[in-house]
């Protein structure tokens, strides 16, 4: 790894493993994931319920609740900023409570996908912020407390009446954007967003989606996003990463993902949406349900599934390997250069235009 | 304010119900106090001596119910509860000689009682599954065995045997009523230990309550966010504490409530002073004017408790204070 690589990477998951329960009774949720985020960049992590993939955030910033524990592999976070000349990193899995406490909302800040809960129902907007800034930014008076707190409410598009409210005094929207105000607090490195606009209506969804790109592009925070919306995904992320029962299935550059996927489960979960532009089309899905986390298959864990399922697929595992002369990775024999393995024309396509430029869809008519 | 305002009076509505249900209450029931007087003088009396009890109770003035109604009324809002059948003195003096004593014991009890239960079920709530869930079942045995067995025994070990507390009254029968020094301190000391057999009885529904809240609220998403905020530990105890508290203050106004009407095992243990055993005597000689006296002080003291319960409950959770359209 050179120099630039490494004072530009934020986040290293190397090998990181997750298991609900100890002994014999433990299940492992997450499974020797190694992904990395860079500086200012968005990854997006995609996957159904149950894929793994909010455990993987509570497990690397250490919010996991019993019984959830790390059960191995490694979390380097870089704390210095970008204008340092090295990356100065720490280990989230084995730092001490206190250097966490350090780290979180600092440099790591978490948005979660209902703000209603999210925010302390008995504390009045302006107090949610005094709180954070309290704690991180002592010498602060109060005046310059709530400068910040306005401040920080414009930048998501809130009047500054909104300091004196409670959180059930606010719509969904409000909430999230407060939430997400919240999270820009101490101007942190990285974002954590878990399913921030699941619980929202399409248009504030938009409204949200939008808000964030800008917000990014401003500050340079990087962000890991989790959905299982992949059309969504596609128009934020730089980088997509598809997870399936607790392993990372395919890797790739967020165009080239949702334009040519190479993984048949990431083929499954983009034909279990509606393209956000363009024509109608079917929508197939994913035959079958996520598997049971203490009686996962052997071999590719989606085989089951998988309507290009091998005779190999039950037998032996696929690493996550580079695809050839592609800056992309996945996890499926059907890409492992086997000659035997025919790959069927979905996954073979190469930027293939999924969506008309808006306006054609006019010329679609009815179907 | 505007909410209060309206709370305020639905309250006093809800007195005013109250206070005409306390009043046609003994016209409802049978017997009749003159005849339990005259019963207790065994014939030991001539027709003109039942005559004259007769009249000085009023009898004779035949009045409809109606107009009794409003003279009950007007008396009320003069503080005149009418004079005692049993202990010939007016029902106000008797109230004012034990409800203050009722009011300290069981008050103090039920507000240590709310203090400890509450902290340590907070605490218990948050390291559940620790060593110091062993507190739970002592607590609650300690709830579970009779109260006049658990004073019984406290009394005759710690009172009789070690002499650790003086047993019998509320204070030292040496000393003059009054606010002197000796006489508050001896107060206190008589009532060590009728206040720690009534904490301790009733310590585990508090340290229940709050704990199984608390274990609820901990696992709620605030509570989760203020960890990755980088709050204290303290800090975010604090936040679910907050929180989880507020079904334990709704349980406590009703607590406080009750508190006027006494203790009657307590008092009859430990023979203290208080509303409960003189609401006994009441009922057993059919002392009307002392029971409705003694209902109307527990009916406005469960009013006075609920609105400062709500009052509080308002200050505590913003959501309450939802304005709704009437």
């Amino acid at each position: 790894m050179d120099e630039t690589r490494t004072k530009n990477r934020i986040l290293d998951l190397r090998n990181f493993s997750v298991d609900y329960g100890w002994g014999d009774g433990a299940v492992r949720a997450v499974d020797n994931v190694t992904m990395h985020v860079d500086r200012s960049t968005v990854v997006g992590i995609a996957g159904e319920s149950g894929s793994g993939k909010s455990t993987l955030i509570y497990g690397f910033t250490r919010l996991l609740r019993a019984p959830g524990v790390i059960a191995g592999g490694e979390a380097l976070f870089n704390l210095s900023d970008a204008s340092a000349s090295e990356g100065n990193f720490i280990n989230l899995v084995t730092a001490t409570e206190s250097e966490m406490r350090r780290v979180r909302w600092s440099n790591i800040s978490i948005v979660l996908q209902s703000a209603l809960s999210a925010l302390n129902p008995v504390l009045r907007v302006r107090a949610q912020f005094d709180q954070v800034l309290k704690t991180h930014r002592p010498h602060m008076s109060k005046s310059q407390r709530r400068d910040r707190t306005i401040e920080l409410l414009a930048l998501v598009g809130l009047n500054e009446d909104r300091l004196r409210r409670y959180p059930h005094e606010l719509s969904g929207g409000q909430r999230q954007r407060v939430m997400i105000a919240l999270a820009l607090t101490l101007n942190p490195s990285l974002v954590v967003m878990d399913e921030p606009t699941t619980a929202l209506d399409v248009v504030t969804q938009r409204e949200i989606i939008g808000k964030l790109a800008e917000l990014r592009s401003q500050f340079g925070f990087a962000m890991i996003f989790i959905t299982h919306d992949l059309s969504l995904l596609v128009e934020l992320a730089d980088e997509i990463v598809v997870m399936y029962a607790g392993t990372v299935v395919e890797r790739a550059p967020a165009q080239t993902l949702y334009d040519s996927p190479r993984h048949p489960y990431t083929l499954g979960l983009l034909s279990s949406f509606p393209p956000m532009h363009g024509a109608r089309t079917e929508l197939t899905g994913i035959p079958g349900s996520p598997p049971d986390l203490s009686d996962m298959p052997g071999g590719c864990r989606f085989h089951p599934r998988c309507p290009y399922a091998m005779e190999r697929c039950a037998r032996e595992t696929p690493p996550l390997a580079q695809v050839t002369n592609e800056s992309r990775s996945v996890a499926c024999w059907l890409h492992a250069g086997d000659e035997d393995a025919a790959v069927p024309v979905e996954l073979r396509r190469v930027g293939v235009e999924r969506h008309p430029p808006l306006g054609a869809e006019n010329a679609e008519g009815e179907t | 304010m505007r909410i209060i305002g309206r709370r305020l009076l639905l309250y006093v509505l809800t007195a005013w119900v109250a206070i005409s249900v306390n009043f046609l209450l003994p016209h409802l029931m049978p017997g009749n106090p003159i005849q339990t007087l005259i019963g207790k003088l065994q014939g030991q009396v001539t027709p003109q001596e039942i005559e004259a009890i007769r009249l000085s109770f009023g009898g004779g003035i035949d009045k409809g119910l109606l107009s009794q109604y409003f003279t009950y009324i007007d008396q009320l809002f003069h503080g005149n509860l009418g004079v005692s059948i049993t202990l010939s003195s007016p029902v106000s003096t008797i109230l004012k000689a034990s409800v203050p004593w009722t009011i300290g014991l069981i008050g103090v009890s039920t507000l240590l009682s709310f203090l400890i239960g509450t902290v340590s079920g907070a605490l218990l709530g948050w390291t559940r599954g620790s060593r110091l869930d062993a507190l739970i079942p002592t607590a609650t045995f300690f709830q579970a065995i009779p109260y006049f067995f658990l004073a019984t025994v406290m009394l005759l070990i710690f009172g009789s045997n070690l002499h650790w507390f003086p047993v019998l009254g509320a204070y030292s029968q040496n000393l003059h009523p009054g606010w002197t020094w000796p006489f508050v301190a001896s107060a206190f000391r008589y009532a060590e230990l009728p206040v720690v057999s009534i904490v301790l009885s009733s310590v585990a529904g508090w340290m229940l309550g709050m704990r199984n809240m608390m274990i609820t609220v901990a696992a709620e998403d605030f509570v989760l966010m203020s960890v990755a905020m980088g709050l204290s530990k303290r800090k975010v105890i604090m936040t679910a504490a907050r929180n989880a508290v507020l079904p334990s203050i709704a349980n406590l106004s009703l607590a406080i409530g009750l508190v006027v009407s006494g203790a009657l095992l307590v008092e009859l243990v430990f023979n203290y002073p208080g509303v409960g055993d003189l609401l006994l005597n009441a009922v057993q000689n059919e002392d009307y004017p002392l029971i409705q006296g003694i209902f109307l002080v527990i009916t406005l003291a469960v009013l006075a408790a609920n609105l400062l319960a709500d009052v509080v409950y308002l200050a505590l959770d913003p959501r309450t204070r939802t304005e709704t359209v009437a």
